[in-house]
């Protein structure tokens, strides 16, 4: 492990960004923040933490070809369709 | 952890991943069902989302990141042969999968004291439906965790060999990583 | 064959592939009752012939399953079964209850056979697929009874493995989820519901995991794969199996009374079913891709292989046509359910079952590994006219079905049933003609166990390097 090391481990800062991120979804879902605006920006947070967590937690980030990609197209996908639905409501 | 070298297959066995994308195809098709059928009952989804806990949401979510970093941490102890402290990141990552299970519980049994099902309406049978199937998967992932720390403890996998420690992690991420977009999709956005 | 035991398979092969004839013959008679309605009337009608033609296939592919595991339980335990006499004894009953059940069937009418068997006394017949008499329903309770007892005490008593466990709880599982045949509600929701704990839990549950074992064994024995590699997809494609054909229940539960949830559990879960039968096809391709030899026994390979491409085509994709609930509301009942059921029933278990014999029956009957090159030849002309039939009955019957849906419930000006019967004709003779290639594939398939006895068995070509 001769990297070099930024005061933190790289899956310690991921932690802090998911938690925080987390902390906006929450704050938007406490205050009853509705809209295109609010609605999409947790989504975008979602698919944000999901692909932190493939790429650090999951470890797809030192992976090459199809897998490093499957959580990413399965966000996209996802995230599209969801997108698509709300879209037409908000 | 050093990322110079990039491997050609994701870490653990390939088999659990195939499981994975199964399992995420599953979670998908139901997100997409949830999301197209609130347009024709945006009234009923945003009147009954109000009924939630967010703040029960948060404990959760918070428990099953905090459980997922334990367990990155569990897999980079025993890449430097640490039995002892795989085990017991493994051990601190079950006990937030507990708390998730009990948060969980005490949500449903909220709803179901106030008599609600899953006939009651389009919104209730989602949301039960949905958190109840990630419900199973928590428990599920308990298992393989708990399968896989006592083998830890008995010093069953090491540096050299540690495909299970894997396996079971890259599994539980993925229970995080589905409740990572359940949270907002059910419990926030409207 | 390693253990002595193993021999009392034989009996429960060679009568399942006697009663596979007569429900062929039988599916043949009622494919030219729906060109020709009265043919063979008033002798055999067609809800007689329908009844026979299925329970046939129940009954034989049950004894090719017992079959099936009094063959490869033992090898597996590295052990004789403890009680072989008892597997003998229980076959005789078991074939003498068959037998007598449908004679039953066709030589009384069926309200007769209620009185004559004493249905009042626990009524339990005049439920599709379930029309046994009380009496053989008892029957085949002791004789499954028996039957685990005598596995179950074998496995206990040797070596454990993931095969024999799997196939343990899918035969348990058959049993237990039988007994619901003996659950006969009055409320006709509540029948329907328990009906397919049965029937659903059967074939989309339980039944696959006696077919994902017997598979991994014939792919461990002819593949010389780890045994270890197996067992992980073993586990996952029953987890998932499990996951989705268990809820998938729901797609029975459609507009028969049953709250209105079950149309999503239903839809979304068993719209899942395929991905355990497409994890089944990678695997065996995988496995035989990975080979470590060449196994003499080609035929049997073929038929591994081609369960797995069919199953997933008969019970994955045409069974995901119509599972979806809008879908469905139009298919109901249709020619699509049937060429489902077609493809289904002999993609997954017809050709489990003849995998398993074709890659156990060489053995029992004193070969070393495999038959004469010319016997297996022949097997494969069996197995390429069969399956071949198979396919084009299903589209064929695809054909009428989507005719049938269109003429019958989707068009402005829908016609009545019988009208739309006849306009769809045609394709219930191409089915019929194809019925009969099917017939001649299995002949070939039967005369495959006479020829070339005398000659030496095949040997595996080329050695293969362990990868």
């Amino acid at each position: 492990m001769n990297q070099k090391r930024l005061f933190l481990r790289p899956c310690t800062w991921v932690y802090v960004t998911l938690m925080f991120l987390t902390f906006i979804t929450w704050f938007v879902g406490v205050n009853n923040l509705s809209g295109r605006f609010f609605a999409f920006m947790v989504l975008g947070f979602a698919l944000l933490k999901g692909q932190l967590i493939g790429d650090y937690f999951m470890g797809l980030k030192q992976v090459a070809g199809l897998w490093r990609w499957v959580i990413f197209i399965w966000l996209a996908l996802v995230g599209t369709l969801i997108s698509v639905a709300f879209w037409q409501t908000l | 952890m050093t990322g110079m070298e990039k491997n050609r297959w994701p870490p653990g066995d390939l088999v659990i991943w195939i499981f994975i994308m199964a399992e995420l195809l599953v979670f998908g098709v139901f997100f997409a069902a949830y999301a197209f059928t609130r347009t024709n009952h945006v009234e009923l989804f945003n009147t009954y989302q109000l009924t939630l806990d967010r703040n029960a949401a948060l404990i959760n979510t918070v428990a099953l990141i905090t459980s997922s970093y334990f367990v990155v941490r569990a897999v980079a102890a025993i890449r430097v042969d640490d039995s002892r402290r795989c085990f017991h990141w493994l051990l601190a990552a079950l006990a937030m999968g507990l708390l998730f299970l009990v948060v969980k519980g005490a949500e449903y049994h909220h709803h179901f004291s106030q008599g609600i099902n899953l006939n009651t309406n389009t919104f209730y049978m989602f949301y039960l439906s949905l958190t109840f199937f990630h419900f199973l998967h928590v428990i599920l992932g308990m298992i393989i965790l708990l399968a896989v720390a006592l083998k830890a403890r008995s010093g069953g996998y090491s540096a050299a060999e540690h495909t299970g420690v894997e396996t079971g992690a890259s599994y539980w991420h993925m229970v995080d990583l589905v409740w990572m977009v359940l949270f907002p999709l059910v419990y926030v956005m409207r | 064959m390693k253990y002595q035991s193993q021999k009392v398979a034989k009996l429960y092969f060679i009568a399942a592939i006697g009663l596979f004839v007569g429900q062929i013959l039988f599916g043949l008679i009622i494919g030219a009752q729906y060109i020709w309605g009265d043919f063979l009337f008033p002798e055999i009608p067609f809800n007689v012939a329908r009844m026979v033609h299925t329970n046939l296939l129940i009954v034989w592919l049950l004894f090719g399953f017992m079959g099936a595991a009094y063959y490869l339980v033992p090898e597996e335990a590295e052990t004789d079964l403890v009680m072989p006499w008892l597997a003998t004894l229980m076959f005789w009953i078991f074939l003498a209850a068959g037998a007598a059940t449908i004679l039953g069937y066709l030589l009384v009418p069926y309200s007769s056979l209620a009185e004559l068997t004493q249905n009042d006394l626990l009524p339990t017949m005049g439920r599709e697929f379930l029309e046994q008499p009380t009496i053989t329903k008892l029957g085949i309770v002791v004789v499954a009874l028996a039957f685990l007892a005598n596995i179950g005490l074998t496995i206990l008593k040797g070596r454990k493995t993931v095969i024999n466990l799997v196939l343990l709880m899918g035969l348990a599982g058959l049993a237990v989820f039988f007994l619901f045949s003996f659950f006969n509600p009055v409320n006709i929701v509540w029948d329907k519901y328990y009906w397919w704990w049965v029937v659903h839990l059967w074939v989309e549950g339980v039944w696959e995991l006696i077919l994902g074992s017997i598979l991994a064994f014939i792919l461990i024995k002819t593949t010389g794969v780890d045994r270890e590699v197996i067992e992980k997809w073993l586990y996952v494609i029953i987890a998932m199996t499990l996951i989705t054909g268990i809820v998938g229940t729901g797609h029975h539960y459609y507009w028969i009374g049953t709250p209105e949830f079950w149309q999503w559990w239903g839809s979304i879960f068993s719209a899942m079913e395929p991905i355990p039968f497409f994890m089944m096809t990678v695997f065996a391709f995988n496995m035989v891709n990975k080979r470590r030899r060449n196994h003499p026994n080609k035929a049997a390979v073929l038929w591994a292989l081609g369960t797995a491409v069919m199953a997933f085509l008969g019970a994955g994709v045409w069974g995901f046509l119509h599972t979806l609930a809008p879908v469905n509301y139009y298919t109901h009942g249709t020619q699509i359910t049937a060429a489902h059921g077609h493809m289904a029933f002999y993609g997954a278990y017809v050709m489990i079952n003849l995998a398993i014999i074709s890659y156990a029956m060489p053995l029992l009957r004193g070969r070393e590994a495999a038959n004469s090159n010319k016997s297996q030849v022949l097997e494969m002309w069996g197995f390429w006219l069969m399956t071949i039939s198979i396919i084009f009955i299903t589209l064929f019957l695809t054909a009428a079905g989507i005719l049938q849906v269109y003429l019958q419930r989707f068009s402005d000006s829908p016609m009545p049933f019988m009208v739309v019967q006849e306009k769809i004709e045609l394709f219930y003779v191409l089915r019929e003609l194809t019925g009969l290639v099917f017939l001649a594939g299995l002949i070939v398939y039967i005369a495959s166990s006479f020829v070339g006895s005398n000659e030496p068995e095949a040997t595996a070509e080329g050695e293969v390097v362990a990868s």
